[in-house]
């Protein structure tokens, strides 16, 4: 793929005995990415060593073709990067804060001042922004903090766990922020442990487990939906005998069956199953595959 | 006029000028540290002390020279009672102590502490480049606190001379290295071992605390012992003062002896022992903290 994002070649990277990225491999196109995996998965070090904080023990990674290790400064001035930990100076006001932001990504003084004022009203901090942020309000620090990975207009922008500590609605409220920035030509890279968010702000996901790459794909082929929820009145397990037997994947649970049905119309093959053994059924209807059920197929596959 | 509005959605604008890299990054840090040292950009209370320091070291300047113009005006022939070039660096050196002191923690500690540096860590900047920056800072400031009333001094008695300004300023030209050496080894000599100190506090009235403690028990103990004991070797003992060597090199500077003798002066060393013990320091401190930033960055 000549025009990725992000790759990794055999990147690893241990912290003494702990390994926390294991011979992970990927080619990332431009757009939303979704990183996702458990606390401990290896989120943040693939962040940090993209970033070029860290270094691989084994491996290399790019962005936008450069070298992590070794380019890292070219890197930087292309991306913005949204910590999950706390990085604001609480003494300063918000408008004073984004120039500076502005002005290490690069920016003249001027251009500095015009970009922290502009994204500010993106975030909508407008009429806060000479409040000190220390006075913030968690959800006005997250956006402060989205507010200074975009100030320089990157190229990309990583960001950490975005609705940390958010309450629902300013869940949503940075979610849709987020959703809006690929529109504003930023390709952005959302690591998180909540799938929803993933599932809601990204059109391309990176799957970690343990250090490993589990999946990565565009997410509407991760989640289609492929999956029949059926309820069976008479002999279930004679329904599930042919269905396993016609190559569908079935959990059941007493009556309740979900049938999943790789490549096949799983509508189809519940309909001749019923026919075959003559079973009844209460209730049949779609069930979409979410980002969970991968990931839990996933993890509990390796 | 209309009676009925619309409302434009302005959108987003990306930014399409140029990017000014490492070199804005490094500038952007640098000016920051000064606004910081300073309290610009900062709430009220954090004005205060370096402003009020910074009145300290210009008051006296402003007096003098007014005094002399006065004594030129009403007494043209009587000798000139104000203080030269060489003691004003004693009274601003004591001044520039304090402020050190109370900047370098303000300097590097919140940006520890609230985890700012991991915002520093994701722009074009080496760790290298952040310490040296706000290392920058500190010694710019510093040395401005000694340099702008010496300037004013020296322009201002010009400018009262009996001779003409300009006669005064050629015929006093020899004090501007002296001038600038002199800033330069007060600002080198205190800067780099409060940010040393202020590296490794994690609260900035400690670091202020230990900085000062240690310069006052460093002076206290090597007067102590230079002139009270007897031990072999005690005369070493005189490189404890460390506040003080920037004085015994100030007095080499000018040729003057300050009013009392630092313990360097008294263990019979030269200017270029404690001119020597000064860079020392400032590399072997500058070094640490290069070091410890780059595990921290």
């Amino acid at each position: 793929m000549t025009d990725s994002v992000l790759t990794a070649n055999d990147l690893g990277r241990a912290f003494g005995s702990v390994v926390a990225l294991h011979s992970v491999d990927f080619e990332v196109p431009p757009g939303r990415i979704g990183l996702v995996g458990a606390n401990g998965a290896g989120k943040t070090t693939l962040v940090k060593i993209l970033l070029g904080i860290l270094r691989p023990t084994t491996g290399t990674a790019t962005v936008f073709g450069d070298d992590a290790t070794s380019e890292f400064l070219p890197i930087r001035s292309r991306v913005g990067y949204m910590p999950e930990t706390d990085c604001l100076p609480l003494d300063m006001t918000a408008a004073d804060f984004l120039i500076h932001a502005a002005g290490l990504a690069g920016l003249p003084r001027n251009a500095a001042r015009q970009r922290g004022s502009d994204v500010l009203t993106l975030v909508g901090l407008h009429e806060e922004r000479f409040r000190r942020i220390g006075s913030f309000s968690t959800g006005m620090k997250q956006r402060t903090k989205l507010a200074q990975a975009i100030v320089g207009h990157p190229d990309l922008v990583f960001l950490d766990e975005p609705t940390a500590g958010l309450d629902p609605e300013g869940r949503g409220d940075m979610l849709d922020l987020i959703a809006r920035l690929g529109g504003f030509g930023i390709n952005v890279l959302v690591s998180s442990h909540i799938l929803g968010d993933i599932e809601r702000t990204c059109d391309w996901v990176l799957m970690l487990d343990g250090g490993t790459v589990i999946r990565s794909g565009p997410l509407d082929q991760l989640v289609e939906a492929d999956v029949a929820s059926v309820e069976i009145t008479g002999d279930a397990d004679a329904v599930a005998a042919f269905l396993r037997a016609a190559g569908a994947d079935v959990d059941s649970d007493g009556r309740r069956l979900i049938v999943t049905a790789s490549g096949a119309d799983p509508f189809l093959l519940i309909r001749d199953a019923l026919a075959e053994t003559g079973a009844g059924m209460l209730s049949l209807g779609p069930r979409a595959t979410t980002l969970e059920d991968v990931f839990l197929r996933q993890g509990s596959s390796q | 006029m209309t009676d009925s509005g619309v409302v434009y959605d302005l959108g987003y604008k990306p930014y399409e000028g140029d990017k000014r890299g490492r070199r804005g990054a490094v500038a952007t840090t640098y000016r920051d540290g000064n606004y910081r040292v300073l309290g610009i950009k900062r709430r009220a209370r954090k004005k205060i002390l370096p402003w009020a320091l910074a009145a300290f070291v210009m008051v006296p300047a402003v007096v003098f020279v007014g005094f002399a113009f006065l004594l030129s005006t009403f007494a043209p022939e009587a000798d000139s009672p104000f203080g030269s070039h060489a003691d004003y660096f004693e009274l601003t050196g004591t001044i520039v102590l304090l402020f050190v002191a109370l900047a370098a923690p303000e300097l590097l500690i919140p940006d520890r502490r609230e985890g700012v540096l991991s915002i520093y860590s994701s722009r074009p900047l080496l760790p290298d480049d952040y310490v040296l920056a706000r290392f920058g800072s500190l010694l710019t400031v510093a040395a401005g606190f000694m340099l702008i009333p010496q300037v004013l001094m020296y322009f201002g008695f010009a400018a009262l001379d009996a001779d003409g300004f300009f006669s005064a300023l050629w015929s006093n030209g020899g004090a501007i290295p002296r001038i600038l050496a002199a800033t330069a080894v007060y600002a080198i000599a205190y800067t780099p071992l409060a940010l040393l100190i202020a590296t490794v506090a994690n609260r900035k009235s400690a670091a202020t605390g230990v900085y000062l403690g240690t310069l006052l028990i460093g002076t206290i103990l090597s007067a102590a012992l230079v002139e009270a004991t007897t031990m072999p070797g005690r005369r070493y003992t005189a490189m404890l003062a460390f506040g003080e060597l920037p004085t015994h090199v100030n007095d080499w500077i000018w040729g003057t002896s300050s009013s009392e003798p630092t313990p360097m002066a008294m263990a019979g060393f030269d200017a270029w022992v404690s001119l020597l013990v000064i860079g020392a320091v400032a590399v072997i401190a500058t070094l640490i903290v290069v070091w410890r930033y780059r595990r921290l960055l």
